[in-house]
């Protein structure tokens, strides 16, 4: 500062030797400032050169990236304190952003700097084009792959400890192994208040028309049904998608999605009005007033409180919910879509956290280290337990009333969700946009009066984004 | 002669000019005519993948493809966004200025509290009137309730939402737009006021001859700044409503495109090019418009 301030010195010789150095300080100044930031790049560059043993201290830094979930972050730091205790060589770097998009950011920052070891994906492989969705979109961990840029754990010996056909599923692309899938959640299913079903005589639904009913005897007792937070308006996909799995092409999800792209089944046919007219039914009688300006965040304790007596909500937010009301009595149940009560018995889910090991990132060595410590049962067990999934492991128990008593029953037909499965067309509109049908169009929040009305111009702009 | 000397002195300056040049060049100016190229290539957000010229392919598809109605709404909100912003801020501004330069007592206290806003930052406003405009709890519901009968669904309605946001964006900048009225206003010498009084000239008269035409030179900055400030808009929609519920512009989609949508860069740098075309239009405009108003007594 003062050295800009003597720029302001005019005239006589003294001065002006005295400008000069002002300015020469001023310039070093910035110069010094620049190379501090080249430094630090050189640094990192350095890192990336010599195979990945960035040292911190004398330690290896393992770089793990991962969104905020606090049930699942705190178990995180415990395996990894534990991993740093058994590799004393090793030190993780655990970051986590905010979830969803922010975090979809954030991957991609890091992956395209290779500045990322071990990331964890949203839910399993999915969307992957097929012969039959030409002109479909490549997902991202698809591109990433072909262009070279995760690590092939193909014959990795932790592998086996995975369940073969949750990795074949949900990890495999090309007949190679890429990711590790940690764990399934259910998302078609209600939570319930046991205490307020006990109270009132109510029992869990098997059917639509129990269902409708039990709304109904809610009503009369002045308990409002069903909450969701619709502000965020994707928890809103979570009941559709049981309706989408046990309607659609007879409950073969997978036909009906196969005959929109070839033009067999539509938007506006018969099945899939049948699920947007059942979601505008519990939307606009059973859902609370003014769901759509409920965010997820403050959703579960309304449920919790008793506000409501059902919660629509994935089955990774019982930890959660639990939080919010330790003395709460709670149970989970699948939205029963049909009449058929034995086709409604399953849930509809995905895989939820997914590794995968960087191919260039500093210290993939360290990485697959870190991944088969995680493999290890009694390390899994930790992190499946805090994270309330249902194990991708076999012979894990979880000691999870949850889990054994509201998810297990319902587990025999598991079916991967709607969006999941539904391979988009590139562009398509957005009352289509996201893998979803967005309900949040139907009246009274959006402009569509009948589920009809919303099927038709959204089957016109699956039209509309056919590939020319 | 040369005001640095002569020799070596004589090309300091330019020498150390080179730095900010530099730092323009590479950390601006660069990546501006990268986007301009971007935009006409197929190129990824995935290293190593290949780059292919596409003409003007993903300006067609822009305008083109499946959701391009979307598109047109989004530009459309963009306008409606400028031009309701653009006069409402500096409107109000202009009011308020004029009534704090009538050394009230206690102006600078008032001037502070229209500052405010602008010091606190989008995600702290965003905040306030995601609380203030709580469907469920909200005071600004209650309050509708209680004057009209009436519940809003705000942040959460597809007809309203938009109105809310640009509601939030004046409410959180009209203190710039004043603090510049007000320099202005400080600028124009007492004498002509005097003046104007002997002649026997009204307030309003006084304001539309005197102060009006003298704090032009403000009033055009103003307006540049909130066209430009308006069109580019996109941090209180993506921290109120994150681009639901029909309140997407064109700030907001070439964010969106570029980091959340596809991997691909062309289509996002194509419309971050629309953009800025569109910008420069509306500014190159304003300024001919406002400096042929501009004068000096």
């Amino acid at each position: 500062m003062s050295g800009v301030m003597s720029l302001n010195y005019v005239g006589g010789k003294k001065q002006m030797t005295k400008k000069i150095w002002a300015l020469v300080l001023v310039s070093a100044l910035t110069l010094s400032l620049a190379a501090c930031g080249g430094g630090n790049k050189g640094g990192s560059a350095a890192s990336e050169g010599d195979g990945g043993s960035k040292a911190s201290g004398d330690k290896k830094v393992v770089k793990i990236l991962h969104w905020k979930q606090e049930n699942i972050n705190k178990a995180m730091e415990e395996i990894n304190a534990d991993f740093e205790k058994k590799y004393p060589e090793y030190k993780v770097d655990y970051t986590t952003t905010g979830p969803d998009d922010e975090y979809k950011q954030a991957q991609r920052a890091r992956i395209t700097a290779n500045d990322v070891d071990i990331l964890a994906d949203l839910s399993g492989m999915r969307l992957s084009p097929q012969d039959w969705t030409p002109g479909a979109k490549v997902p991202d961990w698809q591109q990433w792959i072909d262009s070279g840029l995760i690590a092939d754990l193909s014959g990795q010996d932790f592998l086996k400890n995975w369940n073969a056909n949750d990795i074949e599923k949900a990890g495999t692309y090309n007949g190679k192994v890429y990711a590790v899938p940690t764990g399934k959640v259910a998302m078609s299913g209600l939570f319930y208040n046991k205490e307020i079903f006990e109270e009132n005589g109510l029992s869990v639904p098997t059917t639509w028309s129990e269902l409708i009913q039990l709304g109904e005897d809610l009503k009369a007792k002045g308990i409002t049904p069903i909450g969701v937070a619709g502000k965020d308006v994707w928890p809103l996909k979570l009941p559709v998608f049981a309706l989408q799995a046990k309607i659609l092409g007879g409950g073969d999800q997978q036909k009906w999605i196969e005959g929109v792209w070839k033009g067999e089944t539509a938007y506006n046919d018969a099945e899939a009005v049948e699920v947007l007219d059942k979601m505008k039914t519990l939307q606009d009688n059973y859902m609370i007033d003014g769901f759509m300006g409920i965010d997820y965040a403050s959703a579960p304790a309304i449920f919790a409180t008793g506000k409501v007596a059902m919660l629509a909500d994935g089955s990774w937010d019982a930890p959660t919910i639990a939080t919010a009301n330790p003395d709460l009595k709670f149970g989970y149940f699948p939205l029963p879509a049909t009449e058929d009560a034995a086709k409604n018995a399953s849930f509809v889910g995905k895989y939820d956290v997914t590794w995968y090991v960087t191919e260039k990132g500093p210290n993939q060595e360290g990485a697959l280290k870190w991944l088969e410590f995680f493999s290890q049962p009694e390390n899994y067990t930790k992190f499946v337990k805090a994270a309330g999934f249902i194990p991708t492991q076999d012979n894990i128990s979880t000691d999870s009333e949850f889990i054994d008593k509201e998810l297990t029953p319902y587990l025999g037909d598991f079916e991967l969700a709607y969006e999941i499965m539904m391979i988009n067309r590139e562009n398509v509109g957005e009352h289509l946009a996201a893998e979803g049908v967005h309900t949040e169009y139907l009246a009274p929040g959006g402009e569509f009066k009948s589920a009809k009305e919303l099927a038709d111009v959204q089957q016109k702009e699956w039209e509309a984004a056919a590939p020319k | 002669m040369y005001p640095f000397g002569k020799g070596f002195a004589r090309y300091l300056p330019f020498l150390l000019l080179l730095i900010p040049v530099a730092l323009y060049v590479i950390f601006y100016f660069g990546p501006s005519m990268l986007t301009v190229i971007y935009s006409f290539t197929d190129v990824k957000n995935v290293p190593g993948s290949p780059v292919h010229f596409v003409g003007l392919d993903n300006y067609y598809d822009l305008f083109f493809s499946g959701n391009s109605g979307e598109r047109w709404r989004s530009i459309a909100n963009t306008l409606i966004f400028m031009l309701v912003v653009t006069i409402v801020q500096n409107g109000v501004a202009l009011f308020v200025a004029v009534l704090i330069n009538q050394r009230l007592r206690g102006d600078y206290f008032y001037r502070a509290v229209f500052f405010l806003p602008v010091v606190l930052g989008v995600a702290v406003v965003a905040l306030i009137w995601g609380m203030m405009f709580d469907p469920l709890s909200g005071p600004v519901n209650m309050l509708y309730g209680w004057l009209f009968g009436y519940k809003d669904m705000f942040f959460s309605s597809f007809t309203h939402a938009f109105g809310y946001i640009i509601f939030v964006q004046i409410w959180m900048y009209m203190g710039y737009s004043m603090l510049i009225f007000l320099a202005g206003l400080q600028t124009v010498p007492k004498d002509l006021y005097e003046a104007g009084y002997i002649d026997g000239t009204s307030k309003w008269q006084s304001f539309r001859h005197i102060t009006f035409p003298l704090i032009s030179p403000s009033f055009t900055v103003n307006m540049l700044l909130s066209i430009i400030g308006a069109m580019s808009t996109f941090d209180i929609i993506l921290a109120t409503t994150d681009g639901r519920f029909n309140t997407r512009t064109m700030a907001y989609d070439v964010y969106k495109e570029t980091f959340r949508g596809s991997l691909e860069m062309g289509l996002p740098s194509a419309l971050s090019v629309i953009q800025f075309l569109m910008i420069l239009a509306f500014v190159v405009f304003a300024v001919k418009q406002m400096r042929k108003r501009e004068v000096e007594y």
